[in-house]
């Protein structure tokens, strides 16, 4: 373990991503104070800094109406200008950026964590008691396998409806597959060791068995896989955002912002790039995040892969 | 010593099948011995034979495609084979432990040797950790690893193969077992330190007045702790006696032939004898008898007719028709330099 932390922060891309990481950690912990919200209560609401349909460039400064209306509330204006722009409809680009990055490790952290735990539950006790319990199993993993991934999350996020629970939901219920494979795979492979048997013999219960000498046996492929996933669990809600069966209107979350540029990516005519801001800084932010989890988990994966050992 | 009273294990007709693909590979068929308490039986045999299959068909450990299909394993009178997974559970480590051949991978790399000894008092025991670690620390006193209390804190790999074995001898004695399987333990070890292994055996069995079912191939070995001995051949057994009628008069000629193909240092032998021939594809076991293909003693009756393990003597039963032959035969050429030099 100790060896596996030296190498990550010795081995400069994996640093690169653990800095990045890190500034997006800050990021998250520190949205109060970097955005502070209009209402404590619901602060992933992005606040609105006119009411133009179209996007407005960096240092756009609040419209007149919002200030009567922040006015007529008793609430004090904290920021006069929006950093980043708005989006469409005067939503703050900078706001939602900052409070989406809460939601990016929240959907990251949380679909990862359980379709790990869905796909390691369902795969080590495939593997471990084999037969017709694995042949059932695994023919179930194929049929969910067998159906494109954001298809099947679109559809089930439509059905559901709209709301970033629903967006979890449906990535977990089609993403733990990947998990169970390999899962079962390693454990078929360590199951045979006599370590096994020998555990076996001095009477230890399956379940034990399983949860303390198979799993810390075979759970670093997965937790390498499930490492690079907390990023494409992003882009694929971020996806669902874009395409409209995401978080509601307003909420602050990367996959909505780049949505709200959908109509804005190209800018009027003889000047393209005029609303860049729309689509840039959505962009960059969720760029940068799976970029930092897939260098973190390539590293991972370097170091944990037995025939590429030594080689770092 | 030898009544019914202090039987602690009895093997009865026990029949353990593989149903694999090409057809049912009978690995143990038919077998039939008995442990008495504070004994140590040998179960000699080549590689093949279904003497590791004999100790998981007891321990009950056997996977798909194994099967036990017939027969009774009486263990303190109560048979194994009728028993749900659960009670065998509560036997398996508490009452029937087992050593396997390997250390190196017998014990399990990402866990303390601590943790896998504490971890079967705290399932059979429900011992509290201090105390299971205490008794760890106890344990791997008694089989002779130097610095216990810094041991449990390491890891398999950081020991070295004798001391793995010890460490493993010592997770096997943990709950005080009845009955011992020893599966090949020295085999992978250096002479010299098989010998140590071989002794810390006998005096811990001595002290925890356990009985124990040593296997093996090395009949070196076995001449040092068993006091009987059953020879293996394709899943049954040839030949059953004590010890010492078996170095001295073997009345089968598959005994025979393993013990004349031991090295000596006593005789001035130019070549080392061998069995001819292969251990038989378990699929296709030969009519009759099923050592005939490579028997010097052979016959036609042999190939026809497989015989019965008879008891020829008191306590030595032997599964041949030419016993006279192979008496004759061993008289000849004394074993007793090997049982003196080595035993």
């Amino acid at each position: 373990m100790n060896r596996i932390i030296r190498k990550l922060f010795s081995n400069t891309t994996s640093l690169i991503g653990l800095i990045l990481l890190f500034i997006f950690v800050i990021i998250a912990i520190f949205a109060p104070y970097i955005a502070p919200p209009l209402f404590a209560s619901d602060p992933y609401q992005i606040p609105r800094m006119s009411w133009d349909v179209q996007p407005q460039p960096p240092g756009f400064p609040i419209s007149d109406d919002i200030r009567l209306i922040y006015d007529s509330l008793g609430q004090p204006i904290i920021r006069e200008t929006a950093i980043f722009g708005t989006a469409q409809g005067g939503y703050d680009i900078f706001y939602g950026l900052i409070w989406g990055t809460r939601t990016a490790f929240r959907i990251g952290i949380i679909t990862v964590t359980l379709s790990m735990f869905i796909g390691v539950v369902g795969g080590s006790i495939a593997a471990y008691f084999g037969g017709w319990i694995d042949e059932l199993l695994m023919r179930i993993t194929d049929i969910f396998l067998s159906i494109p991934f954001l298809v099947a999350a679109m559809v089930l996020t439509t059905i559901l409806g709209r709301g970033l629970d629903k967006v979890m939901i449906a990535l977990v219920a089609f993403g733990w597959m990947g998990y169970a494979r390999v899962i079962r795979g390693s454990i078929l492979c360590v199951k045979e060791e006599v370590y096994i048997n020998a555990a076996r013999a001095l009477g230890v219960k399956d379940f034990n068995i399983i949860v303390r000498h198979l799993l810390p046996n075979t759970i670093f492929p997965v937790m390498v896989q499930a490492s690079m996933n907390i990023g494409s669990m992003v882009i694929t809600a971020a996806a669902l955002s874009f395409l409209g069966v995401g978080a509601p209107l307003g909420y602050a979350d990367w996959g909505q912002m780049v949505s709200f540029a959908r109509n804005w990516i190209v800018g009027s005519p003889g000047n393209a790039g005029e609303y860049w801001y729309a689509v840039f800084f959505p962009a960059i932010f969720i760029v940068l995040f799976v970029l930092a989890w897939n260098l973190v988990g390539d590293t991972l994966r370097d170091i944990l892969d037995p025939r590429l050992r030594g080689e770092l | 010593m030898q009544n019914d009273k202090n039987k602690i294990l009895q093997v009865k007709d026990l029949k353990t099948y593989f149903f694999t693909e090409n057809g049912i590979v009978k690995a143990v068929d038919g077998v039939n011995f008995e442990v008495y308490q504070g004994e140590t039986l040998g179960l000699v045999g080549e590689s093949g034979c279904g003497k590791s299959i004999t100790a998981f068909s007891i321990m009950r450990l056997l996977d798909y495609p194994g099967k036990t299909v017939g027969g009774q394993i009486l263990f303190k009178s109560e048979d194994l084979l009728v028993k749900n997974e659960k009670q065998m559970r509560q036997i398996r480590g508490k009452d029937i432990s087992m050593i396997f051949q390997e250390p190196m991978t017998s014990l399990n790399p990402v866990l303390t040797i601590g943790f896998q000894i504490t971890e079967a008092l705290e399932v059979h025991f429900k011992m509290e950790k201090t105390k299971a670690r205490k008794r760890a620390i106890e344990l791997l006193e008694r089989v002779g690893i130097p610095i216990p209390e810094q041991r449990i804190y390491e890891y398999p790999h950081q020991l070295s193969g004798g001391m793995r074995q010890r460490a493993m001898i010592a997770m096997a004695l943990s709950c005080d077992p009845v009955l011992l399987i020893a599966d090949e333990p020295t085999t992978s070890l250096d002479v010299t330190i098989q010998a140590q292994i071989l002794e810390l055996m006998k005096l811990l069995l001595e002290q925890f007045s356990s009985s124990m079912i040593m296997i093996t191939h090395d009949l070196g070995v076995i001449a040092e702790i068993a006091d009987r001995i059953a020879v293996m051949y394709a899943g049954k057994i040839v030949e059953y006696a004590d010890t010492r009628s078996i170095f001295y008069s073997p009345l089968h000629p598959y005994t025979f032939g393993l013990l004349t193909s031991i090295p000596r240092l006593d005789m001035d032998i130019e070549k080392l004898e061998s069995i001819p021939g292969i251990v038989p594809d378990p699929l296709h076991f030969p009519e009759g008898c099923k050592f005939h293909p490579r028997c010097v003693f052979a016959t036609e009756k042999c190939r026809k007719e497989e015989p019965p393990l008879a008891e020829i003597k008191k306590n030595h039963s032997v599964r041949c028709w030419h016993i006279e032959k192979v008496e004759q035969e061993a008289k000849k050429i004394s074993f007793t330099g090997r049982l003196t030099t080595d035993g």
